[in-house]
């Protein structure tokens, strides 16, 4: 469904994506890993249309990105971003409603159910009537994975309607500053949508989470993809070392159904204090 | 802790429906619009204006009237009131649809350039007045003027539209930074002009710039009407875009927002609105600013009810404004300009101070 040949993406003379190659079909719940600055975020938003002018090809569904029209290209993916400033008092429900813009002229009650529907499931439908702008942060982040599920869905029902080839989900970053217990809806959330056929792209950076919810995970590294494959082939000490630069030990535990990643001591990171003044003169 | 104190200051008032504030709001400014029509040198009771306004259209009402009442009300009173509610309507709404665009709500039509476009326009056609010769007399020589000065705004802004563009999307906080730069160019060149002028010029451009609707006639209301005509026409349809561009110009993209198009044509609608208005009269501060404010503490952010809301208090305000301004020294008058100035700049200290904790976070 999302088809990516030879991504190149400059800034200037700066080359943020370097011939990215990627594949993913509907129903996978694929994650973007990576150390800063790898370009998992400049990925996602190209894939959304933000950066037209790339080289290589995108496509959605077999057709270019940049030739399908915005509304269309709205309606058959939803994105959450990273940073959202909002500076109008709009209520909780008005945010959450706003992801239904491509679908309306007049506002029906289907897009209200919808809505509605969205807020129960994130859990912030009591919230309905107040200020987003008195939420706290992690309240605010829920309310936008509101929104974005109202953009996606097209009944009021997680289960009711198969999105197989039609529907595209892009999370950057989506759980930072979400307690565990809402980190966990959020990504089981993210698995029963790609159940229904939704196919979902997210940028983590826990390992954990990476582990318990990704199907395909996609290592990039300096623009480039690093590797790609199930969460047994690419959750190896090996690559986490040679991308990351970390060490780590990839532990397997009779209780725990997937891979568990451990850091060793942080103190090995650096050099020692004694080396440093070595180093130094 | 004193979020939790206040909660009910950041309720929007979810009572107000829209059709609630558009017809209360309404039916204030026909209220509004009566009153100052019938106040003046002579006096005309509302019932004798709604008789008079009402024979025309061929009813007739039990009212007695003087006929030299109709020739004040009709010549004098009625176009003076509509432009008024013309230029205050266009300053209003243009006000509400720039702070959606640059998602901020301090936002002003003065921050993008077109008051300091119209306004060097206009002080260069009073001082090179004595080498212009229009064709085809007085009349159309006010007219030909109008337009000039609303194609001087035009430019300006175009201007500070382009010199923001990068990577083929108007970058919002770079024409910002650039509707200062070019509004400190307009004003030296203002000065400049202003001290080449000889000493009628200097009187002209002095009224001018503090802003009047004295010279209203139904020309100059004719003149004016298109341009606010089409923007109060066609804003509204933008609204809901507008409410989802306040998550951002990329969310907004990405929700199916055409952000490049909307972008494009509020600016052009805006400009059409408030440029009319200076040509006529000058310029007139913190309309643009103070009414959208004052809207949205009662209607919620939501453009659908603020952008209507805003057209209709702007003109509120204005003919308010511009009856004290008639009234109060009479038989002498003020501009507008220093009274929505006086009021107007202590209101807006107020909202910094007042958002000061928002807006230093």
């Amino acid at each position: 469904m999302l088809g990516i040949k030879e991504l190149s993406l400059f800034f200037g003379a700066a080359r943020i994506l370097d011939r990215v190659q990627l594949q993913a079909r509907p129903g996978e719940l694929c994650v973007l890993m990576g150390p800063n600055g790898a370009g998992k975020s400049t990925l996602l938003r190209t894939i959304a249309g933000e950066y037209i002018h790339y080289r290589g090809s995108i496509t959605l569904n077999g057709r270019e990105l940049h030739q399908i029209p915005v509304a269309a290209q709205a309606r058959q993916r939803a994105v959450l971003g990273q940073q959202l400033v909002l500076q109008m008092p709009f209520t909780v429900m008005e945010v959450a409603g706003m992801g239904r813009y491509a679908y309306y002229t007049r506002e029906t009650s289907l897009d209200k159910a919808i809505v509605t529907y969205a807020l129960q499931l994130l859990q912030v439908y009591d919230l309905k009537d107040r200020s987003y702008l008195t939420l706290s942060g992690g309240q605010q982040q829920r309310v936008q994975m509101a929104r974005v599920l109202s953009q996606l869905l097209e009944a009021p029902d997680l289960d009711g309607v198969d999105y197989t080839g039609r529907k595209m989900l892009l999370l950057d970053e989506p759980v930072t500053g979400m307690d565990i217990l809402h980190q966990q809806l959020s990504l089981q959330l993210a698995t029963r949508l790609s159940q229904q056929g939704v196919l979902v792209l997210a940028v983590l950076h826990d390992f954990q989470l990476a582990a318990a919810y990704a199907q395909r995970i996609f290592l990039l590294k300096e623009g480039r993809l690093f590797t790609q494959g199930d969460v047994a082939n690419v959750l190896t000490s090996a690559y986490i070392k040679s991308c990351f630069g970390v060490e780590v030990s990839v532990l397997h535990h009779p209780d725990c159904v997937y891979p568990l990643v451990a850091t060793s001591p942080a103190g090995a990171l650096f050099p020692s204090p004694a080396d440093k003044a070595i180093n130094v003169y | 802790m004193k979020q939790q104190a206040r909660p009910a200051a950041y309720l929007t008032i979810t009572a107000f429906t829209r059709l609630g504030s558009i017809s209360i709001l309404s039916i204030l400014l026909l209220l509004v619009i009566i009153i100052a029509t019938g106040t003046g040198a002579m006096h005309i009771s509302p019932a004798q204006v709604v008789a008079i306004l009402l024979e025309r259209a061929g009813i007739r009402l039990p009212v007695a009237y003087p006929e030299h009442m109709v020739a004040v009300l009709w010549m004098i009173r009625l176009p003076r009131v509509i432009l008024a509610v013309l230029i205050g309507a266009g300053l209003g709404i243009s006000g509400a649809a720039l702070q959606g665009l640059f998602r901020n709500p301090l936002a002003d039509p003065a921050l993008i350039g077109v008051s300091a476009g119209a306004s060097l326009t206009a002080v260069v056609l009073i001082v090179l007045q004595p080498w212009l010769h229009f064709a085809g007399g007085n009349m159309w020589q006010s007219y030909l003027q109008n337009i000039i000065t609303f194609a001087g705004a035009m430019i300006t802004v175009w201007t500070v539209f382009r010199m923001s563009v990068y990577g083929n999307r108007a970058v919002i906080s770079i024409m910002l930074l650039c509707g200062i730069a070019i509004n400190a160019l307009c004003g030296a060149f203002t000065g400049l002009m202003t001290f080449i002028a000889d000493n009628e010029q200097l009187r002209n451009i002095t009224f001018w710039t503090l802003g009047s609707l004295g010279g209203a006639s139904w020309q100059t209301v004719l003149a004016v009407l298109p341009f606010v005509g089409l923007p109060v026409l066609l804003l509204p349809g933008m609204a809901p875009a507008l409410n989802v561009f306040a998550l951002g110009e990329q969310e907004a993209m990405h929700s199916g927002v055409k952000v490049n198009k909307l972008k494009t044509q509020l600016i052009i609608y805006a400009t059409m609105a408030v440029a009319a208005g200076v040509a006529v009269a000058g310029i007139i501060s913190f309309i643009g600013l103070v009414v959208p404010h004052i809207t949205r503490q009662f209607t919620g952010p939501d453009h659908r009810v603020l952008i209507p809301c805003s057209a209709l208090a702007g003109a509120l305000l204005l003919t308010v404004a511009d009856l004290i301004c008639r009234t109060i020294i009479a038989p002498a008058e003020l501009p507008v300009g220093i009274i929505t100035a006086i009021t107007g700049t202590p209101f807006f200290i107020w909202l910094i101070l007042k958002d000061k904790r928002v807006i230093a976070v």
